[in-house]
């Protein structure tokens, strides 16, 4: 398979996200204090409070995809916390009581905020990290709902996002800046909005662009929205991708197929998979996982509006409502297959997977399979039993591109 | 006397489904299933349903296999297993408390494999010591509300809550009291009947628990006037998430170990608190939910757990905390070192056991019951 040609705005990212590192473990001195956030959070309001917001999360997948996820956890079982844990948390944890951080430091937080829509993992973690660092912890709330949205819920979470602000000026001793949020979501929305018009460039026959890519360029929109440099860029990625598309650079070399995966990649094999995928020219163009940002605010009620982008994610949906989604997302990109990643450490994305993908197959038609591995930890990977469950896979692709 | 009714309570955990047939057959009830056990079964009862505990076990784990992961918890499996199984044909609905990922998740598999009439998430909050906590409790306690009445098409009136809210406030403290009773002369009941009669209590009618209590505590209170407590025992406490196997209490009583307390959803945590008797019945329920024994399952800043178990053990004199964990129970397992390290900095021995639904080698677990109680200096010398 010849090399893709990477993308030119790849190496700003990088400097991107080299910077908001820098600028992480720098904040101390600058006396901005640190808030461990959660990635389906309102990180709009730490923004806006000029506080820096860092996610444990991104550096559990940056450890999981430097294939180090394993020495971090068994740190963290020598303690007693079991393997079946989150990949992240353990990662997290591990690195709290390691001597030795083979992918740096984790930023140490002044204060822990988790936001519990996409599970309950995340809250026992950042539970455990506050007592670790002894600093301040923060719950914010998200009963999960069903179809509809629910005044219950959304009325819940506004009071919450009040006593989260109460509880900001009260550790930070500064009067909360409204005007600065609202600059914050414009910033977000906008950040949004470019970001899914990407993804949706992964519709086009061939497509410049697929979920891969997407998990290479998603960090910004996961730790720097509501910045202006997250804005910035996704518009250069945009625009690089009009360019491809002008001229006719494809995701991978012979797109046949377009397949919905579900859910976080498996970060140490991330290449692995991709390759796998390009080989049988198929295009893993969707997920639900990097849909997940796609807020769009509503500056004249800011608070109410965070409120209810956040309750209404799917991560915080009943099962119904994911599979509708699923096959929504899987219709928009027109999609021939669809991958499930049963992952060990995402209890919440991966119980429910099996009697998903037979609902689905049986409402659409559109032939699925479901996989067992860990996101981050290849002691729980096997290649070969991948390989074995997908081959029946693409012969039934095969067979439905003859038929 | 109290062996017949001891018997009683033994037959009714055992044959969990024998009192709710007869139940339904006479009453022409509803039944509605939990998992155990933050649901404000008042509210079940108060709409004139049967409130049944699920206490999961009692199947083929197998037949979970093509639902549910092998690595989730086996309290949740074994309950879906027994429901696919045929074993809960019984009920007509199914309320789950949201207390972690596995119970959030399985209502939707749930729903699909095996469909009952009425089937929900009892979504409990995860912080429960800010203003919003009681507000949104309140409001979610009445979802509930609406839910049972519309499945019973009229209202629930406060009348008829506060007779339920009652009636579990009596059954409690009752349970209670058998609870202290063992505490104070634990030759009495031993440690597996006062588990068993707290399981049972789950499955056995609640106008008929009370009545059986207080014969049970009227022919016990007689006994302990002629029995003597012994003075051999060593004190011990259980955190965890389940009880579970209930063999486990028959080891710690062949090395003379008694169980004093405990924070498991099927163990005291379930009777500690009552509903307050006061204002209105909705907020007092919230309250009860609310100020319940600290579990895994949410957070409390205020009177972290940790804390919570120091001061227990302490209180309780007790010789040793044995950390119970339910192998896969993500929570628990996010609470046991910092519990751990707190009871050790108290200098109160603890150790970590794994169990598990079915499947539990026995033989190996009744060691390690042995090995502590040797560390905490018990040993059954009579
Ligand atoms: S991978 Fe899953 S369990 Fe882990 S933090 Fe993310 S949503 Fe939570």
């Amino acid at each position: 398979m010849t090399e893709k040609k990477p993308f030119k705005t790849a190496e700003l990212m990088k400097e991107m996200m080299k910077g908001y590192y820098r600028d992480g473990a720098h904040a101390k001195e600058n006396g901005i204090p640190v808030v461990w956030v959660t990635a389906v959070s309102p990180v709009e309001i730490i923004y806006a409070a000029g506080l820096f917001p860092y996610y444990p999360e991104n550096f559990g997948a940056v450890a999981a995809a430097k294939r180090v996820a394993d020495k971090l956890s068994q740190v963290a079982e020598s303690k007693g916390y079991a393997h079946d844990l989150c990949g992240y948390a353990r990662c997290g944890i591990g690195d709290a009581y390691s001597e030795e951080h083979p992918v740096g430091e984790i930023v140490k937080p002044d204060i822990t905020m988790v936001c519990n829509t996409q599970c309950g993992s995340l809250s026992k973690w950042f539970e455990v990290a506050s007592r670790f660092y002894k600093v301040p912890h923060f719950v914010l709330d998200a009963p999960q709902i069903g179809n509809e949205p629910e005044e219950l819920v959304t009325q819940y979470f506004i009071e919450q996002l009040y006593e989260l602000i109460s509880f900001l000026e009260e550790v930070t001793g500064k009067p909360y800046d409204y005007d600065r949020l609202n600059e914050v979501l414009k910033l977000s929305s906008e950040a949004c909005r470019l970001w899914n018009e990407v993804l949706e460039t992964a519709a086009l026959e061939p497509a410049p662009f697929g979920f891969f890519d997407a998990c290479f360029h998603m960090a910004p929109i996961v730790t720097m929205r509501g910045t202006q440099q997250a804005v910035d860029y996704y518009r250069a990625l945009k625009e690089e991708l009009d360019e491809r598309i002008k001229q006719g650079i494809p995701a991978i070399p012979n797109e046949r197929f377009k397949l919905y995966f579900d859910h976080i990649p498996h970060w140490p094999k991330l290449r692995w998979f991709s390759e796998l995928f390009a080989s049988r020219d198929a295009l893993v163009a969707v997920s639900q996982y990097t849909h997940s940002w796609a807020y769009d605010f509503d500056l004249s009620r800011p608070i109410e509006s965070l409120a209810e982008q956040y309750t209404e994610e799917f991560v915080n949906r009943f099962f119904d409502y994911r599979i509708e989604l699923k096959k929504r997302l899987m219709e928009k990109y027109d999609v021939d297959g669809f991958v499930l990643f049963s992952n060990r450490s995402c209890k919440p994305n991966a119980f429910g997977l099996y009697d998903k993908r037979k609902i689905i197959t049986e409402e659409t038609g559109i032939p699925g399979v479901v996989f067992e591995s860990d996101m981050s930890d290849l002691r729980f990977f096997s290649e070969e039993q991948i390989v074995d469950k997908l081959e029946p896979f693409f012969e039934q692709l095969e067979a439905g591109k003859e038929s | 006397m109290s062996s017949e009714l001891l018997n009683t309570f033994k037959t009714a955990a055992e044959n969990y489904d024998e009192d709710v047939q007869q139940w339904k057959k006479t009453v022409g009830g509803k039944a509605i299933g939990f998992l155990l056990t933050d649901v404000p079964e008042e509210l079940i009862h108060a709409a004139g349903f049967f409130p049944f505990g699920i206490s999961g076990g009692d199947t083929r784990m197998d037949m979970a296999d093509a639902h549910l992961q092998f690595w989730a918890c086996s309290f949740v499996r074994s309950s879906l297993a027994m429901a696919l199984e045929g074993k809960l044909d019984f009920l007509d609905g199914l309320i789950i408390p949201h207390t972690c990922d596995t119970t959030r998740m399985v209502l939707g598999i749930w729903k699909h494999a095996k469909p009952l009439s009425l089937m929900d998430n009892f979504r409990i909050p995860k912080q429960v010591e800010r203003p919003s906590a009681q507000k949104y409790l309140v409001g979610e306690i009445s979802r509930l509300k609406k839910l049972l009445e519309d499945f019973r098409g009229s209202e629930i009136t406060d009348e008829e809550l506060w007779q339920s809210i009652k009636l579990y406030n009596s059954n409690r403290e009752l349970l209670r009291k058998l609870f202290f009773l063992h505490e104070k002369n634990p030759n009495l009941l031993g440690n597996r009947n006062l588990y068993t009669i707290i399981k049972s209590s789950m499955v056995i009618s609640r106008e008929k628990l009370n009545k059986l209590l207080q014969e049970l505590l009227n022919s016990l209170e007689k006994e302990e006037e002629t029995s003597s407590p012994g003075n051999h025992k060593s004190r011990i406490v259980i955190s965890g998430t389940l009880l579970e196997p209930m063999e486990i209490l028959d080891f710690f009583e062949e090395s003379g170990g008694v169980i004093v307390a405990d924070d498991l959803k099927n163990g005291f945590r379930y009777i500690e608190s009552d509903v307050p008797e006061k204002s209105d019945p909705i907020e007092a329920l919230a309250e009860r939910q609310r100020s319940r024994i600290p579990s895994a399952a949410y957070d409390n800043n205020n009177n972290p757990r940790r804390d919570f178990l120091v001061n227990l053990a302490k209180e309780k004199k007790a010789d040793g905390v044995i950390l119970l964990h339910l192998k896969y129970c993500e929570p628990e397992n996010y609470d046991y070192y910092d519990n751990y390290l707190a009871l050790e900095a108290a200098g109160i021995p603890a150790m970590r056991i794994e169990t598990e639904f079915g499947g539990v080698a026995l033989g190996q677990l009744r060691t390690r019951v042995q090995a502590f109680m040797e560390m905490v200096g018990g040993g059954g010398s009579d």
